[in-house]
Formats: structure tokens, sequence, C-alpha cells
């Protein structure tokens, strides 16, 4: 887990003791310059597992094409003449797909502030979300055979307004997707205390 | 458990409001299945005029039946902080919702209720798709008393449950109201008028289609038996002249809908609520609770902008990624003129209407045009080798590109943004406009997307994912979108009190 960076502004964490009573309170006016700077914070890559699982699962679908075209032909049943390069379509196919896994999985970067989830993704289309903790309704892991075969595990967190604003973050290891996962539900809870107060 | 007396059951009446609304579905449902291309026009082909009415009278006595069923087992139950319902034409489901998760309440009084004082009461709450819970057919007694005592639950917990109930215009500012003649404005600008025609070619081209022969034979006879007919000046102007009567037709069409949808249009608020009250033949009463309200949004169409008539959606959190702009359970403010803007301010306190606008980068539009001329050359390419370089479709596809070319920069000139401290407008469209405000405190997460030409350039995509849907805004400098995404997400943390 990388080391939580602090959201060194006017913290929420600065507004209210944990037993709900104000500590401070300030109204100064935020200006852009003054605010914490997502593009400032250090990633921690994600598990180095997650690149040649990437691969695989972005090159499976061609894998099996290039099984179909150099098998089919060659059934008895089937009376079915192929061209013999054709195969390096689907071939040429999977390497492009898996090298862009490839190079996406060791990019893609996470993080955890004190107050927010930061992910990143993409190769070609580069993204960074950044996702409150406390906009989180609930927490949850996710892991398919071919993630617990590399040890890998998803966190998707949901929120409101639809699928188009739920998160996954993908590449975790198990360890570190189960501690990320105890970490956010901590932090719902904290919330919703503060907030039930 | 209460026993089965404290259950209370819907008037008899509600059995025509039930029927009607089954029939509506059925029709529409199964309209473009009868009226359209596909196995439902094979089927009806060889169906006589009787045996069609057999089959409609057939939907009738099912929906009917259905009708019947669901209207004997409905109950429902009023309790101290929810409403229980107990429901189900095959299987019983029984549904509870607490009235601290209500976000809307809709009241609507159909016309034939009228006489006997009943009304139609159904609440949505944030994660249902639709309304929640319907009750169609109480008494309007009944209906206004669960209305105030959900919203005297809502805005002060159980406790002020034995509170006195107010009347339901007794305690209410009127903000807005809308003339007759804003709202047959608003019928004309609105986006329906395209609709209507597109069901009207879609279904006259089917009908037409199938009783083609028979129309020709009878306009034969006709021609015919009118020997003296004489079609006055040339027949193009004739055609003309069709077409024009058709669309002022058409426009009219619109304008009366509109009419009759938002008849007498009042919005007022009543303690923490905005209330809004509309419809000549269903007469429907939406109450939306203030702290609900997630942002607005002002639209105005191509015929709006020409006839500076406005209108205004409230936007509340979804549930699904449905879009519910265009739906009939949207809160909508109709028929509002330029002056009218400022009710935006006093829906979410804080946000004025912005005259000033920041714009997106100029990169977008050579990005776009560079890509279309692409495009263009590819297709052009691809068509001249497969069907010949002197084949029609060339000219098509290349005029289509130039038109393409004025709709880019009209898009390009419409994207903008203007922040108000913790507000943002976000301002889209091509010909028509929308407007987009809302509070930055209520952004769920931020996306910052950049693609390898916006990256050699310093610009990015920005997305902000609020609890009614997403606003995007393309090619921005990427000191901007990181600056509204960085105030954003502030916002959201600071004001984490109000978790939607």
């Amino acid at each position: 887990m990388p080391a939580e960076s602090d959201n060194d502004f006017c913290s929420p964490a600065d507004w209210s003791r944990p037993d709900g009573a104000p500590d401070r309170f300030s109204n100064e006016a935020l200006t852009l310059d003054r605010l914490p700077e997502y593009r400032r914070v250090e990633l921690e890559p994600v598990s180095r597992r997650f690149a040649p699982y990437a691969v695989l699962s972005s090159s499976v679908f061609w894998l099996i094409v290039i099984a179909a075209s150099l098998i089919g032909p060659r059934l008895p049943f089937v009376e079915l003449e192929l061209p013999r390069w054709l195969p390096v379509l689907p071939a040429l196919a999977a390497a492009w797909f898996g090298l862009i896994a490839f190079l996406d999985a060791r990019r893609r970067g996470w993080a955890l502030r004190e107050h927010d989830l930061i992910y990143r993704s993409g190769l070609i289309w580069q993204r960074t979300a950044i996702l409150p903790f406390c906009r989180i309704q609930h927490v949850e892991t996710a892991s398919g055979p071919l993630e617990r075969l590399f040890g890998l595990m998803r966190v998707k967190c949901f929120t409101a307004g639809g699928m188009a604003a739920d998160l996954s973050v993908e590449g975790l290891d198990q360890e570190s997707a189960r501690r990320v996962r105890q970490h956010l539900l901590e932090q719902i809870r904290d919330g919703d205390d503060e907030a039930g107060e | 458990m209460k026993p089965d007396a404290d259950w209370q059951r819907l008037s008899p009446l509600a059995l025509v409001f039930l029927i009607v609304s089954g029939l509506q579905r059925q029709v529409r449902e199964n309209l473009f299945l009868f009226a359209g291309a596909g196995a439902g026009a094979a089927f009806t082909d060889w169906l006589g005029v009787r045996e069609l009415l057999l089959i409609v009278l057939v939907f009738v006595l099912i929906s009917t039946l259905g009708a019947m069923i669901y209207h004997r087992r409905f109950r429902f139950r009023l309790e101290a902080d929810a409403v229980r319902v107990r429901r189900g034409l095959i299987e019983q489901k029984e549904l509870r919702v607490r009235f601290d998760r209500v976000q809307n309440i809709q009241l609507g009084q159909p016309f034939y209720y009228r006489p006997f004082g009943l009304v139609r009461f159904s609440l949505q709450t944030p994660g249902a798709a639709d309304k929640e819970v319907e009750l169609p057919g109480i008494p309007r007694a009944l209906a206004e008393t669960m209305r105030d005592r959900i919203s005297a639950v809502r805005a002060s917990g159980p406790a002020a449950d034995d509170q006195e109930h107010p009347g339901p215009a007794a305690d209410a500012s009127t903000l807005f109201a809308a003339s007759p003649g804003r709202l047959f404005l608003h019928g004309l600008s609105s986006n329906q008028v395209w609709v209507i025609a597109g069901l009207f070619f879609y279904l006259g081209g089917n009908l037409l289609e199938r009783f083609g022969e028979r129309m020709e034979t009878w306009m034969e006879s006709a021609v015919d038996s009118a020997e003296a007919l004489v079609i006055p000046g040339p027949s193009w102007l004739m055609g003309l002249t069709v077409l024009l009567v058709f669309l002022l037709l058409l426009f009219a069409l619109s304008g009366l809908l509109a009419l009759a949808r938002f008849w007498r249009f009042e919005l007022f608020e009543r303690d923490d609520r905005l209330v809004a009250t509309a419809g000549l033949f269903d007469r429907r009463e939406q109450t939306v609770r203030r702290n609900k309200v997630t942002g607005v949004m002002l639209r105005q169409s191509a015929v709006g902008r020409v006839l500076g008539c406005w209108s205004l959606l409230v936007r509340q959190t979804r549930s699904s990624d449905e879009d519910v702009t265009a739906s009939r359970n949207a809160f909508v403010l109709p028929g509002l003129r330029s002056g009218d803007l400022t009710l935006s301010a006093t829906l979410l306190p804080g946000l004025d209407w912005a005259r000033e606008f920041h714009g997106i980068s100029p990169r977008f539009r050579q990005f776009a045009w560079s890509r279309l001329l692409l495009g263009l050359v590819a297709a052009l390419a691809l068509l001249a080798l497969i069907l010949g370089p002197a084949h029609w479709s060339l000219v098509g596809i290349a005029l289509l590109a130039a038109l393409a070319v004025p709709a880019l920069h009209l898009r390009f000139r419409q994207w903008g943004w203007a922040r108000q401290e913790r507000m943002l407008w976000v301002r889209r469209g091509l010909l028509g406009r929308r407007f987009d405000g809302f509070d930055l405190e209520k952004v769920q997460q931020a996306r910052v997307t950049s693609s390898p030409y916006q990256r050699r350039h310093d610009l990015v995509s920005l997305e902000l994912v609020l609890p009614h849907g997403s606003i995007s805004l393309p090619f921005l400098p990427e000191a901007d979108a990181a600056g509204l995404a960085n105030l954003a997400v502030t916002a959201a943390e600071m004001a984490h009190a109000h978790r939607v």
C-alpha cells in the first residue's frame, strides 16, 4: 500500500474532532492554485502480476481464433479450405492487443489520499479518476478464475448515479485489495458517524 | 404484524385507471409491432378487419381481467414512518418504503377522478428506477395527509408526525407560473414536434404500404367521379402548400399537447419543498425536496432560440443509466423567458445565471475537421474502388461531409463553462443549447482523460460524475481541467455531511 499522501489544504479532518464538536472554523475563499493537486501525488504501481494477466486476458479471444483456424480445417467432418496465412491475422491482433495491455498494465497506478482514491489507467486514452471516500456507498472485492490464478483482485467502489459513477480498481494483489477494501469501509463508516452526529 | 383491518383498499374507480393505463401500456408496447414492419406486419397482412377487432377485444379483456385481479389484491397501509404496499398479479409482493427515503411525491388527478375527489398518489426513492409506490385512486384528503406526513417526517424526524398538516397552498409562495401563451410557445419550441413527425411518417408510411392499394383504388374512383376537378397552380406549389400546412398542423398539435400537459403550471415553495402543479386532463402535483436537487438544466431548442423560449429541468439522483430528461416524471418548468433564468438561483441557491463562458480549445475544431477529412478521403476511396468513381453515392457522402463542417464549428462554439465559487455551469449544444448548472460538492467522481493528440497540445477532457449523470468538457487546457477536478473533489470532500 502506498503511503497516504495528505490533502494538506483545509482538510475536513481539521474541521471537526472525531466526537463531532467543531474544533475550528474557517471560511476562506478557495483558489484553484491552493487546492490539493492530484497530479502531484505519487502513484503506487499495480501488482507486477497484472501485466501477464492483462496480456493473457486481452489476447485470449485471438488465441481461440488462431486455434480454430488451425484445427478447424483439419477436423474430419469439416470440408473447409482456408488460406495458410490466415492464422497470421489473429496472431498479429493478439500481439498488438497483448502489447497494448502489457504497456497499459505497467503504467497503471493508484493512491489513497486522506479523503480520496486515485486510479490511473489506459495507454492510448489515459484516464485518471479521483473518487472521494464520502461518495462511496459500498465496496466489494471481486476476482475471476484467471485473476485468482495470478493472485489478483479488483476493488469495486459503488456510488450514487448509476453504473457510470462506479470505479473498479484492477490489478491489486489480493492482500492489497483486502486492505484497501477495509480502509475504504472504515472511511465510509467514519463518514457516516460524522454525518449522523 | 397488525391485523388485516389496518390495510386499506383502493377506490372502485381506480379500476378505470388501471384498465386505461394497462391498455395504454399494451398500445405503447405493441404499436410498433402492429403498425411497423416485421413479424407483426406479416401476421396482420392475412387478417381481416373482423379478426383484428377480435384481437383488440381479447387485448381489452385481458387488460380488464388483469386490472381487476390487481385491484382486488392491492392493499396499502400507512405506518408512522413508512408506507406498506401489498400488490401483485401472479405473485404477491409486499413493499415498505420509509418516508425519509422518499425523493419525489406525485399526486395526479385524471379528469374522471375529479367528480369523486380521488387522486393517484406515487412515491419515488433514489434507488428505484421508476415510481416505487403508486396508489391509483385514493381520496384526495388521504393523499394530502400522507404527503404532509411524509414531508414532516423528512423535515423533522418522526417526532413531527403529530404536527398540524398544512393545506396545499396555505403557506406556499409562488415562484413561477406559466401563462397559456407561454405554454403554447413551449410546445412549439419543444423537440416533441420532431418526435410526432417521425411517428407520423413511420406509422403513415407503414399504413400506406399496407392499405396503399385500397387507397389508390379509392383515389382513382374519387378522381373519376370528380371530372371537373381543377388543381389551381402548378403541382410543386400545391406540394409545398401541403407540406407547409402539415408542418403548421404539427406545430399546432405540439403546442396543444404542451397546453394540455402543463395547463395552469405553477411552481411554488412549501417549507423545504418545491411543488409544481400542472395538467388539464390529468392534473398532477410533483413535490421534490430542496436538498434532493442535484442540479438544474436550462434548455433551449433551435426553435426556442428563435422564439426566446426556455425550459428548466430540475435534476435529481437517478438510479439507472437511463436518461430521464425526456421522461414524463421529469420535473420540468416550461415556457420560461430569458428574464426567468434567475430561477436557477432560487432553485439552487448560489447558482446565478452566467453570461460569460470560457470556451474549449479551438484544437477541438481542428481535430474534428481533420479527422472528418481523413474519414471522407478513406470513405470516398473505398466507395470509388467498390462502386466506381462516377457513382452518385460519392457526391452524397461529400455533401454530408460538407454539412458536417459547419455543424462541428457550431458544436465547438457551444461548449463552454463558467464557475461561480463552488457552482459550475456547463454549456453544450448544436443548434439548440443546454446549460447544466450544479454545485461542485455534488460531484461523485472526477475523471480526466487524454488522447495522444490532446497530450501533444497539453489538453485533456474532464468528466464530472454527478448523481444525475455525467457532465463532460472536452479539450480543456490541462491546468484548467486539473483545477476544476481538484476543486470538485475538494468541495465534495468538505461537504461529506451532505451525502447523496
